[in-house]
């Protein structure tokens, strides 16, 4: 062998020598992890087959099958918000959300929900349960649905957490009926707290657009429970309000031929080989029922305004309440008729649904709502004088521009301490054209305007029921008197005097409560911007 | 503005003869002619003698420590609130506001030059407030509307509405 083959040979007998030390090195790691995994293995099937084999409890606690209407059990299930201690130490069963659970030790906490009440429950490993069931319990996704046979037992100290905080659930038997995925896109606790908690504990909030995008989970929020059921209080409270004075509940079209309010804020929608309109507002059918001898009216129903407005107080879409009457002699009895129907919602608001009040004010503090009897009842003029003398420059016959009537309901409710409040004899100028004609002063009109905390509600007025005038006002107003024929034809064959106004069921309900932004009144709000869900 | 000032200041001494005014400089500094002297130049400078010659030296202030105030805020007057920029009001109107927390007049409890010029100088501040800050500002705007409504002040500006009660109470809007 020359030298270089020597050489090359040690080098490779060297190279090998390396190979096989770093070889032996990768085995001996290989073999270490196989090891590793093996007893880990071992022991896996070990604690498996003794969980199986200890767990006495296999039969109280699962996965249950999806509900397909197997059976027909005979189970009272028992609502979370009559666990009081009346019913202390009970069985019973009942089917909630779990809002959260916490495992301590041999315990696990959880919090059951159901709508606006919760209750505390607690599984704790002894002869009804196993450890393996308190496992399970603890890794129940939050917002899965789970049927749960419990105890109830009264406690020492009061739960301030939850709405039931004289009782608490020891359960015996825990079934998942309905399983949340992990990952929720919101997390309810956030969505209740308080904006300014939110800042200083340096917690988190969610916000608005978060909330509407995922709105099913929001609405599950005491805070959104509160407020639809308040808000469904109104719609009742409004109906039976007005059929007690001896209203007829009427349903006017939503798809028209013409704009009713104006060309501008109108969506267009395609009517087979022509054109139609979504309803600006029922009025113009509403003074046709009138003319039709029905005499007081009122309709729910919805309203399309295609205003590219985007404010805290405006949507494309909202319910409106609306009421239209004919009267003897005055419009005020119209008035009067309209301020009744609200004071009798907002004291049927305060005497029925102070829980919910209360729910709303925890996460959005506010003043109760507050107003008079009867309902203060301010002239324009008036309402000029005092904002002259509070240093706002404004014409006789100018329309109030937002900041102004903001400011005239705070002035207003430092003087009379009311947030409700009626403006009547708006100047005619700034009225529609079916707006008639204060009879003295032809500057003025006999509408009027009602505000709450400052910001207007309803906008209302006697209503020219003569073809004659109804024809001369259009002119003036620069109307095509062919597409409100029709209209103005109603008016050809005896017409009452008669006046009524509408309010939106969603600006109320955000005024009353004090809130800042209607779309928190709105289930599934549409502005320029949000189509769905 | 300067010599309206001046000439208002005169009317509420009761001096008889109004003076002539010059002005000199871009600022517009007033100056009063005089017959056996120098020329008085500046706002303050005329405003004091026109003090001493209506024989009102309380309006000076009564004792050392107020005649120093006095000056103070004259002093203030034309070289901070005149021709203060947009940023500075909010500063200039928090501080007045603490200053006059506990006083009743810019001397503690005398009337003195010190309001007439204050309020000439500020006053074009205070009619551009709205009624939220105007509240805000609690002291200022009482001491303001005490003033424009001292006998013979408010020649020639606006009278600004301040409303008796506070309508912004709440917490919320």
């Amino acid at each position: 062998m020359t030298k270089e083959g020597v050489q090359g040979a040690t080098e490779e007998e060297e190279q090998q020598q390396a190979q096989s030390k770093k070889g032996l090195k990768k085995q001996q790691k290989e073999a270490e992890k196989a090891a590793k995994k093996a007893e880990k293995q071992a022991k896996l099937a070990a604690e498996q087959q003794s969980t199986e084999e200890d767990d006495f409890a296999k039969d109280r606690y699962g996965v249950a099958a999806m509900v397909q209407s197997q059976q027909k059990l005979d189970r009272a299930l028992v609502r979370v918000q009559d666990l009081t201690p009346e019913k202390a130490d009970q069985l019973i069963w009942l089917r909630a959300r779990v809002h959260t659970s916490r495992a301590k030790g041999k315990q696990c906490f959880l919090v059951l929900r159901q709508q606006q009440f919760n209750v505390q429950a607690l599984v704790a490993v002894g002869d009804r349960a196993s450890k393996q069931m308190v496992k399970f319990a603890a890794n129940i996704t939050k917002e899965s649905i789970v049927d749960v046979e419990a105890m109830v037992r009264k406690v020492e100290q009061k739960i301030e957490s939850c709405s039931q905080q004289d009782v608490e659930l020891h359960i015996e038997r825990i079934f998942v009926i309905s399983q949340s995925e992990a990952r929720l896109p919101l997390q309810l606790e956030d969505a209740v707290r308080p904006d300014g908690e939110g800042e200083e504990e340096g917690r988190a909030t969610v916000n608005q657009d978060t909330k509407l995008d995922n709105r099913v989970i929001d609405l599950r929020t005491t805070t959104s429970q509160a407020i639809f059921r308040l808000q469904s209080g109104v719609c009742q409270l409004f109906r039976d309000t007005l059929t007690n004075k001896g209203f007829v509940e009427i349903q006017t079209p939503k798809i028209i031929s013409a704009a009713s309010e104006g060309g501008a804020n109108v969506f267009t929608v395609s009517y087979f080989k022509t054109s139609a309109y979504l309803a600006q507002s029922p009025q113009l059918y509403k003074q046709m029922c009138i003319c039709a001898d029905f005499d007081k009216v009122f309709c729910v129903g919805p309203v399309f305004r295609a205003e590219d407005s985007n404010t805290h107080r405006h949507l494309t879409e909202f319910v409106g309440l609306d009421i239209e009457m004919a009267f003897n002699y005055h419009y005020h009895e119209v008035i009067d008729s309209i301020t009744d129907t609200m004071v009798q919602i907002f004291k049927g608001l305060r005497d029925n649904f102070q829980t919910e009040i209360q729910t709303v004010n925890k996460q959005f503090p506010s003043e109760p709502f507050k107003f008079l009897e009867p309902t203060l009842r301010l002239e324009y003029t008036e309402a000029l004088a005092m904002l002259h003398e509070a240093g706002v420059e404004m014409g006789d016959e100018d329309d109030l521009s937002t900041p102004n009537e903001k400011l005239l309901g705070r002035l207003v409710k430092e003087k009379y301490d009311t947030d409700f409040y009626v403006l009547d004899k708006y100047p005619l100028a700034v009225r529609p054209f079916y707006t008639m004609p204060d009879p003295n002063n032809p500057k003025y009109s006999n509408s009027y305007d009602m505000f709450m905390r400052g910001e207007e509600i309803l906008s209302g007025a006697q209503r020219v029921h003569d073809a004659q005038l109804l024809t001369e006002r259009a002119i003036h107003h620069q109307i095509d008197l062919e597409k409100i024929k029709a209209y103005i034809d109603s008016f050809r064959y005896g017409a009452p005097p008669h006046g009524g106004g509408g309010i939106g069921l969603e600006r109320v309900c955000m005024l009353y409560l004090g809130l800042h932004n209607v779309r928190q009144t709105s289930m599934f709000p549409r502005d320029p911007k949000r189509l769905t869900p | 503005m300067a010599l309206r000032e001046l000439s208002s200041l005169e009317k509420f001494l009761g001096l008889k003869k109004p003076n002539k005014y010059s002005t000199q400089g871009d600022k517009k500094v007033p100056v009063l002619q005089s017959n056996n002297g120098p020329a008085l130049v500046g706002l303050v400078t005329i405003a004091c003698h026109l003090v001493k010659e209506a024989k009102r030296p309380e309006l000076l202030g009564d004792s050392a420590e107020s005649r120093a105030v006095v000056q103070q805020w004259l002093e203030h007057r034309v070289t901070k609130l005149d021709g203060c920029t947009k940023e500075d009001v909010k500063t200039v109107l928090k501080d007045f506001n603490l200053y006059l927390q506990d006083k009743v007049y810019l001397a503690g409890n005398q009337f003195t030059l010190a309001d007439i010029f204050m309020y000439y100088g500020i006053h074009s501040l205070i009619v551009e407030l709205a009624i939220q800050e105007k509240e805000q500002y609690m002291n200022v705007t009482r001491w303001f509307d005490h003033i424009q409504h001292y006998p013979g002040i408010r020649h020639h500006l606006p009278p600004v509405a301040v409303l008796r009660n506070r309508i912004y109470t709440g917490r919320h809007h």
